[in-house]
C-alpha cells in the first residue's frame, strides 16, 4: 500500500500529530509552531483534493483502520459529498487561522497562544474525523474531542464571561453527547452493529421487531445533534459562547463547527436510518418546523441585541436553520440549497466575525450604537461587512441568494409555499438588523469618535478573500451545484 | 450591423459605466475637473452607443443572448428589442443631461467624490435592467440599481434624508423579496425565466396569480403605485435635484418597464385579460392617479409636490398597461417618454431655484419668474405639458390614452384622465402664476404702486444648467407638436411589437 491509500486516515491524523508537536515547538521556536499548523492544514487540503480526484475516477473510497474490516473495525468513507464538506471545513479553517495569527496576539495572553494552536488543530482534526467516519462509536469519540476543544478555545480568553459561556456550552454539549451515546446503545442493542452501512441494512429489518427502540434512538439523535448544531429551541448555549470567544474562535464555531453536526444529522437520516422509519413518523416535519421557527426567532433575537458579536451569534441560529430546512424538506434541490448554504454561510459568517474582530482590534468598540461612522475609519472592513450582510439577506450577486433559491424552489416543488414565505420573511428580518449597522457605519454625519489603530495587512487580506468568494459564489456556481446534485441523486 | 457588433455594443453600454465607476472615484484625487469631465463623457458615450443601435432596432432586429449560466436554466443574458431600446435611449439621454447639470449644481455640495461614481454606476445598472434577457438578470440589476440609488437619496445626510432613505431601503427589500418569490413561482411553473421564449406561463392558476401579485408588488413599489408609494414622496425630494430628476424621471420607469415585461413576456395579454387580472391593475392605477394629484395639492414644498405628481403620472402608464389595447399601450410607452422629459425639467428647474435662492416653499416663490425667467419659463412649459395643454407632449399622451380607453369602451377612464388634468392644473398653476405676476413678499393687503410694472432683476442659474433645462423643455414641445415625431413613432412601433410580435 502506498501513502496515498492512507489519505483518509492521514487527513485526521496529521492534525493530531500537529496538535501535540505544536506546544513543544512553541517553547523554543514560536514561528515554527504556527507554520506547522498551517502546513498541516495545507497538507490536509492537498489530500482532500487528491481524494476528490480519486473519487471522481474510481468511485467511493473506503478505508479500514489498521486493516480491520467492518463491522468490527473502524471504517472511514470518502465520497464526493463528504469531501466537499471537508474541503469547506479545512479551507475555511486555514483562512481563519491565517487571520488568527495576528488577531490572537491582541486577544490572548502570550503564554497561551501555543495552546491555542494545539486546540485549533484538535478541533479541525476531530471535525474532519466526524465527516469521514463511518462508525457510530468512532463518531462519538470524535464528537467529544470536538466539544472539548471547542469549549477550550472559548475559555482560553480567561475572563469571567468566557468561562461562564464555555461552562454552559460544556454542560449542554455533554448532554448532547450523552443523548447520542444512549441512542447509539439503543441501535447497537437491536442490531449489533455500529457501522453505518451495516446499520442501514439491519435497521430496516429490525424496525419490524423493535420499532420503539429505533424511535427512541431517532429522538435522541435529534436532541443530540440539535443541541450541538444550535437548532431552535436547543440553541441557548450558542449566543454566549460565540459572542464571548476570541474572534477567530467565534468565526470557527459559528462558521464551521455547528455545520458539522447538521451534516452528521443528515448522515443519520440518509445513511443510517432506513427510509421506512422516516416515512412512518414525521421526523422531517419536526425538523422542518423547528427550522422555520429558528430562522424567524434567530433573526428576531438578533434584532434585540446591542452587542455586535452577540447579534452575529444569534444570526447564526437563523442561518443554521436554513441548513436544517434543507434536510427537513426532503427533496434533492432542498439539500442542494442547504449544503450550498453550508459553504456560503461558513465563509460569510466567518468573515463577519473577522470584520467584528478587526473593529474590536482597531477601535475596541463592541456596541452596535457606537459603530456610527466607523466606515470612514475602517473602509475595507466595513465594505466586507456590507457584502457579508448582503449575502445574509440574499441580495442577488451574492452566494446567499443561490441557497435561498434552491430552498424556495424545492418548497414550491413539493407544494409547501408557506416555507417560501418563511424564507422571505427571514430575509427581510435579516435586512432589518444588518442594514442599519451598514448605514450608520457609512452615512453618519458626525465622525467616528474613537481612535482607530492601523489594521495589519494580513487581516485585511483575509477579509478581501472572503468578499471575493461571496461574490464569486453568487455567480459561478456550476461545479459545486453539479457535485451536490450528483451526490444527492444517490439518496432519492 | 452584425449580431456580434450589436452584442458588443450592448455589453459596452452596460459595462462602460460600471467600469468607469472606480476610475471616476480615483480621478477625484487628481482633480475635480477631471472627475466631472469623465462623468459627463461616460454618460455621453453611453448615450451615443445606445443611439447607434437605432438602425438595427428600427430594421426589426432583436437579440437574445446568454452570457453564462448561474444555475441550470438560470442565466445572465442580454436582450435587445424595441422596448429595451426605447427605455435605454431615454435613460442615457436624460442621464447625460443630468450629469451636465450636476457639474454646477453639485459644486456647492459636499461629498461629490461619492456622488459622481454612484451616479454613473446607477446608469450602468439601469441600462442593465433594460437590456436584461431574463427575469433573473433583470432582478440582479434592479436590486443593484435600487440599493445603490440609496446613496443618492441620502446624499445630504440630514436626519430627514436618512429617515427617508431607511424607509426607501426597507420598501426596496420588501419589493425585492416579492420579486424573488414571483420569479421562483415562474421558474417552478415554466421551468425558465428567460424573456426570449415568448410566453412563459400560459395557464391560469392560483400560483400564477400569486406570481402576478408579487410582480405587481415588486415593480409597482418602484413605480410608486398605490398603496406602495409611501417611500416615494419622502425619498425623491430629499435627494440633490439632478438625482431627484433621475429618480422621478427614469428610475421610476424601471418599475413600469418590469411590468411591461411581466405582462407581455411572462404572462400574455390574453391570459391577463381572460383571468381578469387587469382589473387589479386598473383599480390600483385609477387610485394612484387620483390620490397622487390630490395629495400633491396639499404640499407646500415644491419638490414634494413634484414627487406626488410623479406618483399620479406613473398611474397613467399603469392605466395604459391595464387597458391593454393598441392605443393604450402606445399611450403608456409614449407617456414614459413624456413624463421623463417633463418631470426632469420640473425637478431641475426646482433645483435651480433652490440652488440660486435657497427657497423650497412654494409660497416664497412669488416673483421668482422675474429673477430667473429662463428657469421659470422652462418650468412653465413643462407644467403646462403636465396639465395637457395641446401642442405639448403631455397632451399627446393623454389623447392617446383616452383613445385607448374609448376603444375599450371605458368612458370612466377618460373621466379619470380629465379630473387628473384638472387637478394638475390646480397645483401647477399656483406655482407659475405668482412666479411671474406677483412681487416677492407681495401680500394682497397693501396695494403697490408699481404693481403692473414688470421688473426684471435677472439672476438666473448657471448657463450649463439653463441649457440642459432648455433642451429638455424643447423636447416636450418638439415631441408634442405632431404625432409624426420620432418618439411617437417609436412608441407606436413598440406597441405593435408587443401586441403583434412584429412591426
Amino acid at each position: 500500500m502506498g501513502l496515498s491509500d492512507h489519505y483518509p486516515a492521514l487527513i485526521v491524523v496529521i492534525f493530531f500529530i500537529a496538535a501535540f508537536l505544536s506546544p513543544l515547538l512553541y517553547r523554543w521556536a514560536r514561528r515554527v509552531s504556527a507554520a506547522l499548523i498551517i502546513s498541516a492544514l495545507i497538507a490536509a487540503l492537498a489530500m482532500v483534493i487528491a481524494l476528490m480526484a480519486e473519487v471522481q475516477q474510481t468511485g467511493v473510497v473506503y478505508y479500514h483502520m489498521g486493516g480491520w474490516a467492518p463491522p468490527w473495525g473502524i471504517e472511514f468513507k470518502a465520497d464526493s459529498l463528504r469531501l466537499y464538506i471537508l474541503l469547506v471545513v479545512i479551507s475555511v479553517s486555514l483562512w481563519i487561522f491565517v487571520f488568527a495569527l495576528r488577531d490572537l496576539q491582541h486577544e490572548l495572553k502570550k503564554r497561551v497562544i501555543g495552546w491555542y494552536y494545539t486546540l485549533y488543530a484538535l478541533l479541525v482534526g476531530s471535525m474532519s474525523g466526524i465527516v469521514l467516519t463511518n462508525d457510530l462509536f468512532n463518531l462519538f469519540v470524535l464528537m467529544e474531542i470536538c466539544a472539548i476543544s471547542a469549549c477550550a478555545i472559548i475559555s482560553i480568553k480567561e475572563d469571567r464571561e468566557c468561562l461562564e459561556a464555555s461552562f454552559k456550552y460544556l454542560i449542554l454539549s455533554a448532554m448532547g453527547t450523552g443523548c447520542f451515546l444512549l441512542g447509539v446503545v439503543m441501535l447497537y442493542m437491536v442490531t449489533g452493529y455500529l457501522n453505518y452501512g451495516y446499520l442501514h441494512v439491519e435497521l430496516a429489518e429490525a424496525f419490524n421487531h423493535y420499532p420503539r427502540n429505533i424511535f427512541t434512538a431517532a429522538a435522541l439523535f435529534i436532541v443530540a445533534f440539535g443541541t450541538k448544531a444550535a437548532l431552535f429551541p436547543l440553541h441557548v448555549w450558542l449566543p454566549d459562547a460565540h459572542a464571548s470567544a476570541p474572534s477567530p474562535s467565534s468565526a470557527m464555531l459559528s462558521g464551521v463547527v455547528i455545520k458539522i453536526y447538521a451534516f452528521a444529522l443528515f448522515l443519520m437520516f440518509y445513511e443510517v436510518f432506513p427510509r421506512v422509519l422516516l416515512d412512518s413518523i414525521p421526523l422531517n416535519e419536526i425538523i422542518l418546523w423547528l427550522a422555520a421557527l429558528g430562522t424567524l426567532f434567530g433573526s428576531i433575537y438578533a434584532m434585540l441585541q446591542s452587542d455586535l458579536k452577540k447579534m452575529l451569534a444569534f444570526s447564526s441560529i437563523g442561518q443554521i436553520a436554513y441548513i436544517f430546512m434543507g434536510i427537513g424538506l426532503h427533496h434533492d434541490s432542498a439539500l442542494v440549497g442547504g449544503f450550498y448554504h453550508i459553504m456560503v454561510h461558513a465563509v460569510t459568517k466567518a468573515m463577519l466575525f473577522m470584520a467584528a474582530g478587526v473593529i474590536i482590534y482597531s477601535t475596541g468598540v463592541r456596541e452596535i450604537k457606537d459603530l456610527a461612522g466607523v466606515g470612514r475609519a475602517l473602509p475595507i472592513t466595513m465594505i466586507a461587512f456590507t457584502i457579508g450582510s448582503a449575502s445574509m439577506v440574499g441580495i442577488p450577486g451574492t452566494g446567499g441568494l443561490i441557497s435561498k433559491w434552491y430552498l424556495a424552489i424545492s418548497a414550491l416543488e413539493i407544494g409547501r409555499p408557506v416555507f417560501v414565505l418563511v424564507i422571505l420573511a427571514s430575509s427581510l428580518l435579516n435586512a432589518v438588523y444588518y442594514m442599519p449597522i451598514v448605514i450608520n457605519a457609512f452615512m453618519q454625519q458626525e465622525d467616528f469618535k474613537k481612535e482607530a489603530k492601523p489594521v495589519p495587512r494580513i487581516m485585511l487580506a483575509c477579509l478581501v478573500i472572503g468578499m471575493l468568494f461571496i461574490v464569486v459564489s453568487g455567480f459561478y456556481t456550476t461545479p459545486v451545484v453539479t457535485l451536490l446534485q450528483e451526490s444527492f441523486s444517490a439518496y432519492f | 450591423m452584425s449580431q456580434s457588433t450589436v452584442l458588443a455594443i450592448i455589453i459596452l453600454i452596460v459595462g462602460l459605466p460600471i467600469i468607469m465607476t472606480p476610475v471616476i472615484m480615483y480621478s477625484c484625487r487628481a482633480s475635480e475637473k477631471l472627475r466631472n469631465i469623465l462623468s459627463v463623457a461616460t454618460s455621453a458615450v453611453t448615450f451615443g452607443l445606445t443611439l447607434s443601435l437605432y438602425p438595427f432596432v428600427i430594421g426589426g432586429g432583436e437579440i437574445q443572448y446568454t452570457l453564462f449560466e448561474v444555475l441550470p436554466n438560470l442565466e445572465i443574458s442580454l436582450r435587445l428589442d424595441i422596448l429595451s431600446f426605447c427605455l435605454a435611449v431615454l435613460a442615457s439621454f436624460v442621464w447625460f443631461l443630468c450629469a451636465v447639470y450636476s457639474i454646477d449644481y453639485m459644486a456647492r455640495e459636499h461629498a461629490c467624490g461619492r456622488y459622481y461614481p454612484v451616479l454613473i454606476f446607477t446608469l450602468g445598472s439601469c441600462q442593465g435592467i433594460f437590456f436584461a434577457g431574463d427575469l433573473f438578470s433583470l432582478f440582479v440589476f434592479f436590486e443593484l440599481m435600487s440599493l445603490i440609488a440609496y446613496i443618492l437619496i441620502i446624499h445630504e445626510e440630514t436626519e430627514e434624508a436618512l429617515k427617508a432613505g431607511y424607509k426607501y431601503l426597507v420598501m426596496t427589500i420588501i419589493g425585492g423579496l416579492a420579486l424573488f418569490f414571483g420569479m421562483i413561482i415562474v421558474f417552478e411553473l415554466g421551468g425558465t425565466v428567460s424573456l426570449g421564449v415568448g410566453v412563459i406561463i400560459e395557464e391560469n392558476s392560483a400560483l400564477a396569480f400569486i406570481a402576478f401579485i408579487c410582480f405587481l408588488i415588486g415593480f409597482g413599489m418602484k413605480a410608486g403605485m398605490f398603496p406602495l408609494h409611501v417611500w416615494l414622496p419622502d425619498a425623491h425630494p430629499v435627494a440633490p435635484s439632478p438625482a431627484s430628476a433621475l429618480l422621478s424621471g427614469i428610475m421610476l420607469k424601471t418599475g413600469a418597464y418590469g411590468l411591461f415585461r411581466v405582462i407581455f413576456y411572462v404572462f400574455s395579454p390574453e391570459l391577463i385579460q381572460s383571468a381578469g387580472w387587469d382589473l387589479v391593475l386598473s383599480v390600483l392605477a385609477v387610485i394612484t392617479i387620483l390620490l397622487g394629484s390630490a395629495v400633491a395639492l396639499t404640499q407646500t414644498d415644491i419638490k414634494r409636490r413634484l414627487a406626488y405628481s410623479s406618483i399620479s403620472q406613473l398611474g397613467y402608464v399603469l392605466l395604459g398597461l391595464s387597458i391593454l389595447n393598441s392605443n393604450a399601450v402606445i399611450g403608456a410607452v409614449f407617456h414614459i417618454f413624456s413624463h421623463a422629459f417633463m418631470k426632469s425639467v420640473l425637478f431641475l428647474a426646482a433645483g435651480a431655484i433652490i440652488w440660486k435662492t435657497g427657497k423650497r416653499l412654494i409660497d416664497d416663490m412669488k416673483g421668482i419668474g422675474r429673477q430667473m425667467p429662463v428657469t421659470m419659463g422652462c418650468f412653465s412649459i413643462a407644467a403646462l405639458a403636465m396639465i395637457g395643454i395641446p401642442p405639448l407632449n403631455g397632451f399627446l399622451s393623454k389623447w392617446t390614452l383616452a383613445m385607448g380607453a374609448l376603444d375599450a369602451n371605458m368612458v370612466i377612464y377618460v373621466l379619470v384622465l380629465l379630473i387628473s388634468s384638472l387637478l394638475n392644473a390646480l397645483y401647477y398653476l399656483p406655482i407659475i402664476i405668482p412666479a411671474f405676476f406677483e412681487l416677492p413678499g407681495d401680500s394682497s393687503h397693501e396695494p403697490h404702486h408699481d404693481h403692473h410694472e414688470l421688473q426684471f432683476n435677472i439672476q438666473d442659474a448657471a448657463p450649463a444648467m439653463l441649457s440642459v433645462m432648455v433642451i429638455l423643455a424643447l423636447c416636450t414641445i418638439v415631441f408634442g407638436l405632431t404625432p409624426n415625431n420620432i418618439v411617437f413613432t417609436l412608441s407606436r412601433l413598440t406597441a405593435q411589437y408587443l401586441l403583434g410580435g412584429a412591426f
